[in-house]
C-alpha cells in the first residue's frame, strides 16, 4: 500500500496536535486543584461551576488528543479541537479586557500569563485544527464512499 | 457535505459527553466541594500542603508581619512579579527580582545587601508561587534571613499600605 507524501504530511500534523492537547490535559487530570485555582482566577464562572470545568475538561483534550493521534475520528477530534480553542481565545480576550493579570492555566511546556502571546498561540491552534478538519473533508470527498473521483482500474 | 458535517457534529459530541462524564466522576471530590460553595477553603488546604512539601524551609508572613516589617523600614523587599507589573505599581524601595533572574543576572542586585538581612520576597496574589520560588533561591545563595509574603501584592494594595512606581 503506498501513502502519499501529503497524507503522511496530514498524519503527521495530526499526530502532533493531538499529542499536544494529550500532554496539556494530562498535566491539568494531575494537578486538578492548581487547574481549578487557575479557572477561578478568570472570575467568569460561579464557583459552583469551577469544580466541572476543572474536572470535565482536562479529560475532553486527553480524550480528543488521544483519538486524535491514534486517528478515531480524526474529524470529529479536529471540530472539537477548534471549538475548543476558539472558546479558550474569547474567554482570553475577555480577560484581558478587564485588565486581569493572571496565570491562563494552559497547561504544556511552562506557565505564562493572560496577554497577546497566548492569544497568538490560541490563533496559531484554531488555524492548526481548522485547516486539518477542511483538508481531511476534501480528503473523504475526493477518496470516500460515494466519491466523484473514479478509482484508477 | 452536510451528511459528513452532521456526522462529524454528532460524534464531537458523543466523545465531549463521555469525556466530560469521566471527568466528572473521576475528580467527584472537586466536583462536589465547588458544588457545596467549599471550593476555596478546599483550594486554599491543597495549596498550603502542595507548598509545605515544595517549599520546605522558606519561612513565610502575613499581611500584618509584612507591613511590620516594612514600616521601621528593617527589611528589604523584593518583588518577584514580572517586570511590566512592577513597573506599574510595587512595594516602595522594593527591587524586582523575578526567579528567571536568580541565580544569573541577580548577583550585582543583591550584592549590597549584608547576607543576614531581612528579605521579604512577594508576588502578585495569593495563589502565586513566585516569591517562594525566589525566597527559596536566595536562601541558596546564602541570605540567612528570608521570608515569603504570601498574600501577594494585591492583598497589599488593597489594604492601603504604601505602593509607588519609581525605582
Amino acid at each position: 500500500m503506498r501513502i502519499s507524501r501529503g497524507a503522511l504530511g496530514l498524519r503527521t500534523l495530526e499526530v502532533v496536535l493531538g499529542g499536544l492537547f494529550f500532554y496539556a490535559g494530562l498535566q491539568k487530570v494531575l494537578h486538578p486543584y492548581e487547574f481549578a485555582e487557575a479557572v477561578l482566577a478568570y472570575q467568569l464562572l460561579p464557583e459552583s461551576l469551577v469544580g466541572v470545568v476543572a474536572a470535565g475538561l482536562p479529560w475532553l483534550e486527553v480524550a480528543v488528543g488521544l483519538c486524535l493521534a491514534a486517528g478515531i475520528k480524526r474529524r470529529s477530534c479536529l471540530l472539537l479541537l477548534a471549538g475548543l480553542v476558539a472558546g479558550f481565545l474569547v474567554v482570553i480576550l475577555i480577560t484581558m479586557a478587564r485588565g486581569l493579570k493572571i496565570d491562563c492555566g494552559c497547561g504544556l511546556f511552562f506557565q505564562r500569563q493572560v496577554g497577546l502571546a497566548v492569544v497568538l498561540e490560541d490563533l496559531f491552534l484554531v488555524g492548526w485544527a481548522a485547516g486539518l478538519y477542511w483538508w481531511e473533508l476534501l480528503r473523504s470527498e475526493k477518496c470516500g464512499p460515494g466519491s466523484i473521483v473514479k478509482a484508477a482500474p | 457535505m452536510s451528511r459528513v458535517w452532521r456526522q462529524d457534529l454528532a460524534w464531537a459530541g458523543f466523545i465531549l459527553g463521555v469525556a466530560v462524564l469521566f471527568g466528572l466522576v473521576h475528580q467527584y471530590p472537586l466536583v462536589r466541594a465547588s458544588w457545596r460553595g467549599e471550593l476555596a477553603p478546599r483550594l486554599s488546604q491543597v495549596r498550603d500542603q502542595r507548598r509545605a512539601e515544595q517549599f520546605q524551609g522558606v519561612k513565610t508572613i502575613n499581611l500584618a508581619q509584612a507591613y511590620a516589617l516594612f514600616q521601621p523600614g528593617q527589611a528589604r523587599f523584593i518583588d518577584a512579579r514580572p517586570a511590566d507589573e512592577f513597573a506599574e505599581l510595587h512595594v516602595p524601595k522594593a527591587l524586582n527580582i523575578t526567579p528567571a533572574m536568580v541565580p544569573a543576572g541577580v548577583a550585582e542586585k543583591v550584592a549590597g545587601l549584608a547576607k543576614d538581612k531581612e528579605i521579604v520576597v512577594y508576588c502578585g496574589q495569593v495563589n502565586c508561587d513566585l516569591a517562594l520560588k525566589v525566597a527559596e533561591k536566595l536562601q541558596t545563595l546564602g541570605f540567612t534571613r528570608v521570608m515569603a509574603y504570601i498574600g501577594g501584592f494585591r492583598a497589599w494594595d488593597e489594604a492601603g499600605y504604601p505602593a509607588d512606581t519609581g525605582k
